[in-house]
């Protein structure tokens, strides 16, 4: 579905992208995680058509982004709402410039209220949501046209649970009817509950690339051992299990307690994106 | 390539022919913008109330001092107050624009279907609409209340108005184009309308005007606006003809230059 090969962008001095490719298929949920700065955004106005690369070149459904105009689903990082305009008008706006009309709007309209939990503020006001409650309009008016291709640039920054939830949700069942996304978060664990696809950014380029657990595979975990006298022996290994029974064989003394804890997903952040880090 | 194949364009005649079809679907985008924006205007009617209550009250005022001033003292007030407050509704198109880089959702319409022409004329009807309103009601209340002679040609006027909406319009839209700040649009706006519109003879007549000010009226906007206005109230068409060409010169050339920088990456600091 998505397909982006070398693109490169730079800002005055400034290299936003650096040779960043990335492929996403149909139905396929790519976590797109990296410090700011790493190129994610950019990446996501590329394919919205927003911006221009200064090289490389991106197809999606085997077309160039200006022929996709209006097909895709974008909720940017950033809240983009009118205060004065309540979250039906919201929708209705977005829903009619993808060319929904008459009952296709009204359905894809309360489908969203219903599965985005929006029911209860669909008159008000988007000046007068809460940020959890602008996060989910701002993600309804990106879905309400049903795009195969969504980009949701960290919609859940700032949300609170039900918001998290909501979005988790509505994200699996659209993957699940076909649509590919591309899902930048700062949030490691949403992506495991996503079952994504992570790709890891810095310098303006993908660096790595596989499930959670291809990811992890190479990533050492940690033993730590409590002696009775409160002295610590601590570990790093990438077989815990066997270091955890070399350990307790080699310690004579009185243990009080047992610590195994497996690489995560944050562990993997860390390593990988540490660098950029501001 | 959306999801599922819901009855999208059920209103469009079966066997349309596509260049039909794409205008249809245009006009149909065009009109859900104009809705859009036509409900927050009338959300925040504030500016648009007082630019029509503030001439109002100066007209009434000031009538004595033109009558007694100038001969057709009070075609003077009525037409020279409407022009003088149609310009400072300006500042309404340039806000309305400008917001939409504030609240960052201009970002969230060029990624829609809507081509930049389209965005900008969807979100400018409703303006239009508003300044011809203005416009037509002042002049009506020149009418009934000032002593201005009824037009024997009520179509010359309003296609004045429509003439003078349209370059408003896009001179608006331009001005928001270049400034980058609401403060800056207000000062630009406020200052400009004033020192143009009382330039082009909208608050003291030309004649009476410095032989320095009557040349250099003719590069104002309002000046045009003006004659023109005079000229289809006394039902002249053909002495409203040339400023009306000069209007849509005007009006022209700042759509296209507004419609440009919108098209090419305006509010992100690069071209697209």
């Amino acid at each position: 579905m998505l397909v982006a090969t070398d693109l490169v962008k730079r800002y005055g001095t400034i290299q936003a992208l650096d040779g960043f490719s990335l492929n996403v298929a149909a139905g396929e949920i790519v976590g797109l995680v990296g410090h700011n700065g790493a190129g994610k955004s950019t990446f996501v106005e590329i394919v919205s058509y927003l911006i221009r690369p200064d090289g490389g070149h991106v197809t999606i459904d085997g077309r160039p982004p200006s022929a996709t105009r209006g097909e895709v689903g974008v909720a940017p990082q950033h809240i983009a709402l009118y205060p004065s305009a309540t979250v039906r008008e919201h929708l209705e706006l977005y829903g009619r410039l993808a060319g929904l009309r008459r009952a296709a709007l009204r359905e894809a309209v309360e489908d969203l209220s219903t599965v985005l939990r929006l029911g209860g503020i669909m008159d008000r006001r988007a000046g007068k949501l809460s940020g959890g409650q602008q996060r989910r309009t701002q993600a309804a008016s990106a879905l309400v046209h049903r795009p195969a291709l969504l980009l949701l640039d960290e919609p859940t920054a700032g949300a609170d649970l039900e918001t998290r939830q909501a979005m988790l949700d509505v994200v699996k069942q659209r993957a699940g009817e076909g649509a590919a996304v591309v899902y930048t978060t700062h949030y490691l664990p949403e992506l495991t509950e996503l079952q994504a696809t992570i790709a890891v950014a810095r310098g303006g380029r993908v660096i790595a690339r596989g499930t959670g657990e291809e990811l992890l595979k190479d990533l050492p975990g940690e033993v730590r051992v409590t002696l009775a006298d409160r002295e610590e022996v601590s570990v790093s290994t990438s077989e815990p299990t066997v270091t955890l029974i070399d350990l307790l064989r080699r310690i004579d003394r009185p243990i009080s307690a047992v610590d195994v804890r497996n690489p995560s997903l944050d562990d993997l952040y860390r390593s990988l994106a540490v660098h950029d880090a501001p | 390539m959306l999801l599922d194949s819901a009855p999208r364009d059920s209103t469009r005649p079966a066997g349309a022919p596509a260049r039909t079809s794409r205008l249809l679907d245009a006009a149909y985008r065009i009109g859900a913008l104009a809705r859009h924006n036509a409900t927050l205007r009338l959300r925040d009617p504030g500016q648009m109330i007082s630019y029509i209550v503030m001439p109002m009250v100066l007209m009434l005022v000031l009538k004595p001092l033109y009558v007694r001033a100038v001969d057709g003292g009070a075609a003077q007030v009525a037409t020279g107050l409407m022009v003088m407050f149609s310009v400072f509704a300006i500042s309404l198109v340039g806000n309305s624009i400008l917001s939409e880089r504030t609240w960052r959702t201009w970002d969230r319409l060029k990624v829609s279907r809507a081509g930049a022409a389209e965005l900008l004329v969807g979100k400018t009807l409703p303006l239009f609409v508003v300044m011809v309103v203005q416009q037509t009601v002042l002049l009506v209340y020149g009418c009934l209340a000032i002593g201005l002679p009824v037009p024997p040609n009520p179509v010359y006027v309003l296609l004045a108005i429509m003439i003078w909406a349209f370059a408003l319009l896009a001179i608006g839209a331009l001005l928001a184009t270049v400034v980058r700040s609401h403060g800056e649009l207000s000062v630009i706006s406020d200052v400009g309308a004033l020192t143009l519109s009382s330039l082009g003879g909208a608050l003291v007549p030309l004649s009476i005007m410095p032989e320095w000010a009557q040349l250099t009226a003719h590069v104002s906007p309002g000046y045009w606006a003006l004659s023109m206005m005079q000229a289809a109230v006394r039902g002249d068409a053909a002495g409203a003809v040339p400023p009306a060409a000069v209007l849509l010169a005007i009006g022209l050339v700042a759509g296209a230059f507004a419609a440009r920088r919108l098209a090419r990456g305006w509010g992100r600091g690069g071209p697209m």
